[in-house]
């Protein structure tokens, strides 16, 4: 697997949507390439942000947050 | 026309109602002295419960946003929020900046719970299925599956939007599958009756484009 190839794998495998048979080429190809691997598949990680950027914020209710506070105050306690 | 992914549930809002409330902002901008994101997760991993709050403040407009594109039910999606806040808290110890900004581990977080949740979902609507057909019952009495909602469509609301709506429309089907249903290259050629070759060809071009797109739009900025 060239540079390229294991470029675009990486774009499917950080939305997950890489087949497990190729799995196991993409995981080798990962570690032959090392940190320049690492830093790509990092930068495909923002594109996770950009979706999630993409869509329009949605409302809770106050007694959500009130119910989340709650718990975290006494898991902080205990 | 275009695959909507700017509507957090997929269902067209009505824009008079919206007027009415305030919304959270796509992309919060902080007050000058404000603690950044960063500031905050140390602070939650500091088991600061003020950091939390002000971190639940800041996204989840955008958090919530994500789990109702994904699983399409409002009261599931405010316990998901909830829990998904708590495991926040709770493996905020797992964070590390080196790896990526918070709001990234966040959305990545988030997604993973949210299809979890859609594929237990999508597992009770199952044996649900089994059971109607069993018993002889009508169909669709009371399994409603969320997946098979229409995506819909509406205008553009933000920068990263611009990108994702350059992309030819196939393209657009691949990814939103992908990313918001978590699906593989298979399930999508199955569900989509595309050969798997065709599909693969899509959300790699999709993905590429959308990549160098918003590469193109940091440059910039």
């Amino acid at each position: 697997m060239n540079f390229e190839e294991f470029q675009n794998q990486s774009r499917l495998y950080v939305i997950g949507a890489l087949d497990l048979e190729e799995l196991e080429g993409y995981e080798q190809a990962r570690k032959d390439f090392g940190q320049k691997a690492e830093d790509f598949i990092g930068e495909c990680y923002s594109m996770h942000e950009a979706f999630a950027l993409s869509l329009r914020p949605a409302r809770s209710s106050d007694a959500l947050k009130e119910r989340l506070m709650a718990m975290v105050r006494n898991r902080a306690k205990s | 026309m275009a695959i909507d992914f700017s509507s957090s549930t997929g269902v067209p809002e009505d824009p008079a109602a919206e007027r009415n409330v305030r919304l959270p902002a796509a992309a919060p901008v902080l007050d000058p002295g404000a603690p950044s994101d960063l500031d905050l997760m140390h602070g939650i991993q500091a088991e600061d419960p003020e950091a939390l709050s002000q971190l639940y403040d800041r996204y989840n407009g955008i958090i919530k946003a994500l789990i109702l594109r994904v699983i399409h039910n409002e009261a599931e999606a405010d316990d998901l929020l909830q829990e998904i806040f708590m495991e926040i808290w709770n493996q905020a110890k797992n964070f590390s900046a080196q790896k990526g900004k918070p709001l990234g581990w966040m959305v990545t977080l988030a997604r993973r719970r949210a299809i979890d949740g859609l594929r237990k979902k999508q597992a009770y609507a199952r044996a649900g299925e089994r059971l109607q057909t069993e018993t002889e019952q009508q169909p669709d009495a009371w399994v409603h599956n969320a997946t098979e909602e229409e995506i819909s469509f509406s205008d553009t609301r933000v920068l990263v939007r611009q990108v994702i709506d350059t992309l030819p429309v196939a393209q657009q089907q691949a990814i939103n599958l992908a990313f918001f249903r978590g699906m593989s290259q298979r399930e999508i050629a199955a569900k989509t009756n595309t050969p798997l070759g065709t599909v693969k060809t899509r959300l790699e071009l999709g993905l590429k484009k959308i990549y160098d797109g918003l590469k193109e739009l940091r440059d910039e900025l």
